[in-house]
């Protein structure tokens, strides 16, 4: 197309697509470019191309059978995902779970945590071109499926987190699997800084590339690490502590110049401070019960359903009405891999949720993406894309 | 003018042996990933499971330079066109793996916006189970997709492809064979009546002379 | 949180607002439409814990409420404040059908743009003064807003393109002070040529 510029000159502009079929952009993300030359003029995007229809397929089923879809919001971090939730419910009735069930979920969140930003740094470095990274980030990964399969019996969906309780409690040598992987994490971390920190190529390409002001990131409603790299020390295990996250000693990282490259490097300090995390949560791990006593919200263990009555009733009830939720309405923001993951839900007091809104951080972080893009480069676009770290599933949910 | 590939013999059958057999150790796949089973397809790829140990080496994210379209993930209707577009670029020969319970029926959401399993949009040779489905699962796909491949014919293939081509040459041809004969029939014509011409001019001559 | 209920009683003395019986956890109100965005610039610029980020607006159809009076529709919207951490407030809107318009936000938060057109794809709600109120979760062909409770889960509808977004790229390019004198050549996606070109 043929333009005038705002100072009258003219130019040809050619309109470019870009995706959703590009590697990039994870079969998600349409951009429409105007470029000059290799500069993006204009850009446009689009999404919904994995809409898949979550907030309306939670209103058809009972409270636990959200759980599920949770899940498969932030697929990389899946288990963050039904503790949110969870503790959404939670707050609602107004429980307090046992310490063990506390101390579980955030050694649970944390490694979920550290699995989720070795993806995203992964992909990064696969986009950019750099495959010998992505194999490192995948063998602690890997490491962490185990420990995954071994205690929920799920690779990537666990659904391990259940209203008032846990799934299951943990297996005999959990302890040690867990030490053993925060080794090999801290091992692929050396190697990631070695393959980072000094590379040319991936210096260049993302230093100073898609910069973006604290005020602006905040207007967007950035939250998370994207945030954070901005310089803004803003997480909500520290701000709203939930889970005893104050007691830990562990620092919220900052970044300083808000690029595509801090929003990695912030990921990887991150990962070393949820290690510290992991390490002191598995001290505290005392024997005790994870599930609530409670029969209307949580389901009776198996023993107490073949030998009493009440049991079986409570589980009989809770499987076919749901449990009830109080009527009423309620917003609780967790602090997930990405962002702050928030759960606005409205009930109406029966067995079944009546509306289940849910706040994705990846949807503030893309919706920002054509503004940031336009004057740098077609090739900068695709360096900044997995530093916002968009999940399809989280992101049209 | 017979297709003689049509029927099967001797060289034909081991040609077809050596093309699957190429074919069968170097699938590229072409990973249409939008979802979870995508980030699985990629714990398949590295480490501990390793895909490039059957001859998937490359991860082709063109449909030009690949074989096997590789869907894991939901597909919604907005996605639809792109995915037959996608494989409508791809060139034969081509397969399709249909990864996990939402690729292959749409998987637990049903809902307005998802497609009820792909093969609604393209035909689809391989399904996997799961949500997402395990690498092993992934592996055994490929083992099946193999054995498929080995019992495609090559030239029964081509002559099917062909065919069309084929019947429009052959048409072509007796097209030309009917007008070269016309052609040749008007000028044999045309020469007898010229040598009936000169001959009667000759036989005026020699008259003439003779007179 | 001091703040909060501070700002709860300045909005209920200036701007009418009432608080929402139904959140018990959650510090919420509920506001007329024409003092939203009035409420809106007070809470960002004027309040005691100013709310700098506004962190979701949630639709919500009230049709199968039990016991429910008053208009059908509402939106709900989550503000967070970073400035005096931890202090959040929601704001709600109701939305009767007959009058499905609500002033937008976008001049205020940048983050309002997307969500404001979430709501609109998915409930109908129109809001005034959005520079691009279009659908976006849902494709260009669907007809009818999904998550009302009157639409069936299942009613499945199929797209024969994709969205065509030259439009919008120029109303873009327009709005950063370009001026379009020739737009580039159409092509219709669903056109026979184009498509069996691409089949070759």
């Amino acid at each position: 197309m043929i333009v005038l510029d705002p100072n009258g000159e003219k130019l040809n502009l050619m309109a470019l697509n870009v995706g959703p079929t590009h590697p990039a952009t994870h079969h998600c993300v349409r951009l429409l470019t105007a470029l000059d030359g290799e500069t993006i003029v204009a850009g446009v995007h689009e999404i919904g191309f994995m809409h898949r229809g979550f907030e309306k397929m939670a209103e058809r089923g009972t409270w636990q059978q959200v759980i599920p879809y949770t899940d498969r919001l932030n697929y990389c971090s899946a288990m963050m995902n039904n503790i949110a939730f969870c503790r959404t419910v939670e707050n609602m009735f107004g429980i307090e779970i046992p310490e063990r069930n506390k101390v579980l979920r955030v050694i649970v969140n944390e490694l979920s945590r550290i699995n989720d930003h070795f993806i995203c740094v992964a992909a990064a470095f696969q986009d950019l071109g750099g495959t010998t990274p992505f194999m490192y980030a995948f063998n602690p990964r890997e490491e962490i499926m185990l420990i995954w399969e071994k205690l929920t019996g799920a690779r990537l969906t666990n659904s391990f987190a259940r209203i008032g309780g846990l799934y299951r409690d943990s297996y005999n040598g959990f302890e040690e699997d867990v030490l053993a992987a925060c080794k090999s994490v801290e091992k692929a971390l050396k190697d990631l800084h070695a393959c980072l920190d000094r590379n040319r190529i991936f210096l260049d390409r993302t230093v100073g590339i898609g910069k973006i002001s604290a005020e602006r990131a905040i207007s967007y409603g950035w939250t998370g690490p994207v945030l954070r790299a901005t310089g803004v020390a803003s997480d909500l295990r520290k701000d709203e502590p939930y889970y005893d996250y104050e007691t830990y000693d562990w620092e919220v990282v900052v970044g300083t110049q808000g690029d595509a490259n801090d929003r990695l490097q912030v990921r990887l300090a991150e990962i070393e401070e949820s290690v510290k995390i992991v390490r002191q949560a598995l001290k505290r791990l005392a024997p005790g019960p994870v599930d609530i006593v409670d029969p209307r919200i949580r389901v009776p263990a198996h023993q107490m359903a073949y030998q009493d009555m009440e049991g079986l009733i409570g589980r009989f009830k809770s499987v076919y009405e749901g449990i009830r939720v109080p009527q009423g309405e309620y917003y609780c923001g967790t602090e997930c891999a990405n962002g702050e993951l928030g759960f606005t839900i409205i009930a109406d007091g029966s067995g079944h949720p009546y509306r289940i809104k849910a706040r994705s951080p990846s949807f503030a972080h893309v919706s920002a993406f054509a503004e940031m893009v336009e004057g740098l480069t077609l090739s900068d676009s695709m360096a900044i894309l997995p530093g916002l770290n968009m999940i399809a599933g989280e992101l049209d949910r | 003018m017979n297709n003689e590939a049509e029927k099967p013999n001797f060289i034909t059958s081991s040609l077809d042996f050596i093309v699957n057999w190429g074919r069968t150790n170097s699938l590229w796949p072409f990973p249409y990933g939008t979802a979870c089973c995508a980030i699985e397809f990629m714990s398949t790829e590295v480490g501990r499971y390793d895909l490039s140990r059957i001859g998937s080496e490359y991860v082709r994210f063109t449909p030009r330079q690949s074989d096997v379209l590789l869907v894991s993930g939901t597909i919604t209707y907005k996605q639809a066109p792109i995915l037959q577009r996608m494989y409508e670029q791809m060139a034969e020969p081509k397969w399709v793996i249909a990864m996990g319970a939402c690729a292959s029926s749409g998987g637990f959401y049903d809902c307005y916006c998802t497609v009820p399993g792909i093969d609604h949009i393209i035909p689809v040779d391989v399904y996997i189970g799961g949500c997402p489905s395990r690498p092993e699962a992934f592996f055994d796909a490929m083992f099946d997709l193999q054995k498929k491949i080995k019992d495609e014919s090559y030239m029964k293939m081509r002559t099917e492809r062909v065919k069309e081509q084929w019947e429009l040459i052959k048409a072509k041809t007796a097209e030309a064979k009917a007008n070269a004969a016309a052609m040749a029939k008007s000028k044999i014509a045309d020469i007898k009546d010229f040598a009936v011409e000169k001959e009667q001019k000759l036989i005026k001559k020699a008259q003439f002379w003779k007179e | 949180m001091e703040s909060v209920e501070k700002i709860v009683s300045l909005l209920e003395e200036k701007f009418g607002a009432q608080r929402e019986s139904l959140a018990k956890w959650d510090a919420c109100v509920v506001i007329a439409k024409e003092n939203l965005h009035a409420a809106v610039k007070f809470l960002k610029n004027d309040a005691p814990a100013k709310m700098e980020m506004l962190l979701d607006a949630a639709g919500i159809d009230y049709l199968t409420y039990p016991n429910h009076e008053g208009p059908r529709f509402a939106v709900s919207y989550a503000f967070k404040s970073m400035s005096t951490v931890g202090a959040r407030v929601r704001l709600k809107v109701l939305v009767s059908e007959a009058d499905l318009k609500v002033p937008t936000l976008t001049d205020l938060y940048a983050s309002a743009n997307w969500l404001e057109r979430e709501v609109f794809d998915q409930f109908g709600i129109l809001f005034e003064g959005h520079p691009d109120l279009r659908r976006i979760l849902n494709h260009c062909e669907f007809v009818g807003h999904p998550l009302r409770k009157d639409y069936p889960a299942q009613k499945r509808q199929w797209l024969s393109t994709s969205d065509y977004l030259v439009p919008e790229l120029e109303k873009r390019l327009e709005s950063k002070g370009y001026k379009v004198i020739e737009r580039s050549e159409e092509i219709n996606p669903v056109d026979e040529e184009f498509l069996e070109g691409s089949r070759k």
